[in-house]
């Protein structure tokens, strides 16, 4: 048998996490360093993000999805992962805001009393989310939003000695465990009408009947819409889309600064991009619950991204806390983000799906950045003043000029000002909608953004340009803010190379979520069938 | 006149609908932590037996279903194929309980242990005592 270096590596990343992981409490006693887990952790990162690069290359160059059967099974026999354009975009952006969340939890070693746990949660994490996007079949679906589940409720639960904390995580992981044992109910609805759970076969069998035998469509397609109602509550979940989002502002102040930065602007993706597959590539514009159906879930998606959008933006106003502030910004972008991925509902052309996808995609790159960029530099201020409130916070920002700098480019990117990435983020999905003809929801992007620069503005006017009303102490940086700068600049560069970025993730879409995308994800599963039964 | 095995399924089938709608009641409505994670248990439990159900032979009228293990296969007769693939539970169903299972058996003690950690500190295991934040 010849190998297939993309394939063996597309196998490998996860299992390879996990052996990071678990060989780490043995190790650092081993080495009895203080800073022993934080590197491991940071070198296991690097691994995985060089591995995800990898793979992302292979399959933009040669335009080909990889499939891994793992064990050598063919594909809806075994597990198998299979990566296409977009999940391997989204992987690597993920992987490398890892890597920076390692260096930035080096820096914040301080505050853990046993780090080699900490850690190991952190690449379990990781772990979890490269897992939910490389995995090409549903059950295995499950197993990985089980891993970053746990991994997050521990994570949120890390100070345990604080009765928030260990309140947010129950709050958390209870409701969490509760959508999980749901989607794994549709799940097993799905094997009973499909009798398969590989993505790639369902995806098949839902083009199948929907040409062939449209006669099996009207018995099929109530069952499967019960299924995937059930499989997008814990999507959504994850996500933080409301009315699930109770339980993000709740935990992002009592988490660890780095697993609020990991939270809002990496797992939320994970619940999209989940999201994404299911109605675009498995449950299709041609499929079992096509047309009706499919709009139905869409448009409870689009009215929840709505509602969610506009309540982020007017709660921020009243928060006093940055990190919940910060917290109830990332409701009101997943809401954004589900308004956009709604775009695709019967009737809309496939120029303007593709484009509000892109724009989808764009707003997950931009948001996840500036996020994470947001949470790190508060991580910053809150240390130095030693509250999260922003009255206690006021003018701390004037002793870590840059810092506040990419704060502030942080805020502006969210908000929309012009060269920055969120911008064009913003102006790539007021055009999906208005290509799409939905004017209410274009208007609803300008709206939020408008009422959400209260928010925003209180936050950066208090931390940076009001006077500061205490002496604040001074905390060493360590050269962390020269990465809070480079990830600004990655945020201004996501704006400036707008037109190259958005034709990218056009090209993207088109070639993952629809149309001939959907057919070529078919088609990579059925060639790895043939190939592993030696055909 | 239904037979017993017919009877049998109703009453497993009307059970797992109640106990649906039970552990999802216990999971939002009861304010004591320990029956909350009861709950979930019981939903994790109904999960798993509707799984089984799915696997289950039941649609071959007359035929007693058999366990999917494969013992003749030395024989290489391709009838006895045809009559195992029509007879046997399919076993996927029960890989993926096996999975759901130990999976749940983290989760599960996962929030015990979040339990004690709440009693630790506010000496209640009840949500009620414990709200401080405001959600």
């Amino acid at each position: 048998m010849a190998w297939n270096i993309p394939e063996l590596i597309t196998g490998a990343i996860v299992p390879l996490l996990a052996v990071f992981a678990f060989t780490l409490p043995l190790l650092a006693k081993v080495f009895g360093e203080k800073k022993f887990p934080g590197i491991w952790a940071l070198i296991a990162s690097i691994v995985a993000a060089i591995m995800s690069t990898y793979i992302f290359a292979v399959v933009w160059r040669t335009g080909k999805d990889i499939v891994y059967g793992f064990g050598g099974w063919p594909p809806p026999i075994g597990i198998s992962y299979e990566v296409d354009p977009f999940n391997a975009l989204i992987a690597v952006f993920t992987a490398w805001i890892m890597v920076l969340i390692s260096i930035y939890s080096l820096w914040y070693n301080r505050h853990f009393d046993e780090p080699e746990w900490y850690y190991i949660l952190l690449i379990g994490l990781e772990a979890g989310m490269l897992g939910c996007l490389y995995t090409g079949d549903a059950f295995n679906l499950f197993v990985m939003i089980e891993v970053l589940g746990i991994s997050a409720y521990a994570l949120v639960a890390y100070h345990k000695h604080r009765g928030e904390a260990v309140e947010a995580a129950i709050k958390y992981g209870i409701i969490g465990a509760t959508a999980t044992t749901l989607y794994f109910i549709g799940l097993v609805i799905i094997y009973g009408v499909y009798g398969t759970l590989n993505m790639g076969q369902l995806s098949l069998l839902n083009t199948e009947i929907y040409y062939q035998r449209p006669d099996l469509i009207a018995s099929m397609g109530v069952a499967t819409l019960l299924a995937v109602s059930l499989a997008l509550w814990v999507f959504t979940y994850k996500s933080a889309l409301f009315p699930n989002h109770f339980w993000l502002p709740d935990a992002h102040p009592e988490a660890p600064t780095p697993v609020s930065a990991a939270l809002s602007g990496l797992v939320v993706n994970i619940g999209v991009y989940a999201v994404a597959r299911f109605m675009y590539t498995i449950f299709g514009p041609a499929s079992t619950i096509a047309p009706y159906y499919r709009d139905a879930v869409l448009t409870a998606l689009f009215v929840m991204g709505f509602v969610g959008a506009f309540v982020g933006a007017i709660m921020m106003m009243a928060q006093k806390d940055l990190k919940r502030l910060l917290a109830y910004s990332t409701v009101s972008h997943t809401g954004l983000l589900y308004m956009a991925l709604a775009v695709g509902m019967s009737g809309v052309p496939q120029a303007a799906v593709a484009l509000g996808l892109a724009a989808m995609t764009y707003h997950v790159l931009t948001h996840g950045l500036g996020k994470a960029l947001l949470f790190m530099s508060s991580g910053v201020f809150i240390d130095s003043a030693g509250t999260r409130d922003l009255d206690g916070l006021a003018g701390v920002g004037r002793r870590y000029p840059l810092v506040s700098a990419s704060f502030i480019i942080g805020f502006l990117s969210l908000m929309g000002l012009l060269p920055l990435g969120g911008f064009f983020s913003k102006l790539m999905l007021y055009q999906a909608f208005m290509e799409a003809g939905m004017l209410v929801p274009a208007l609803a992007v300008i709206v939020v953004s408008a009422i959400s620069v209260l928010g925003y503005a209180k936050a950066m006017y208090s931390v940076v340009f009001a006077t500061p009303t205490k002496e604040h102490h001074e905390i060493k940086l360590y050269g962390i803010h020269y990465m809070l700068a480079l990830m600004a600049v990655g945020l201004i560069l996501l704006g400036v190379l707008y037109p190259w970025i958005s034709q990218g993730l056009i090209h993207v879409a088109n070639s993952s979520l629809i149309g001939y995308g959907v057919r070529e994800y078919q088609d990579a599963f059925v060639k790895a069938f043939h190939a592993l039964l030696g055909r | 006149m239904i037979t017993l095995s017919e009877y049998f399924m109703t009453i497993l089938i009307t059970c797992m609908i109640v106990n649906l709608g039970l552990a999802l009641y216990g999971v939002f409505f009861k304010p004591n932590l320990i029956k909350k994670i009861i709950a979930l248990t019981i939903l994790g439990d109904t999960a798993n037996t509707f799984a089984l159900i799915i696997g289950y032979r039941m649609w071959v009228a007359g035929v007693p279903s058999r366990p999917p293990v494969f013992t003749e296969w030395r024989s290489n007769n391709p009838l006895l194929l045809l009559v195992f693939t029509k007879t046997a539970v399919d076993p996927l169903p029960q890989a993926l309980v096996l999975t759901a299972i130990v999976i749940g058996l983290a989760v599960t003690l996962f929030l015990v242990f979040l339990t004690l950690q709440a009693w630790k500190i506010y000496r209640s295991v009840d949500m009620r005592d414990i709200k401080r934040l405001k959600g």
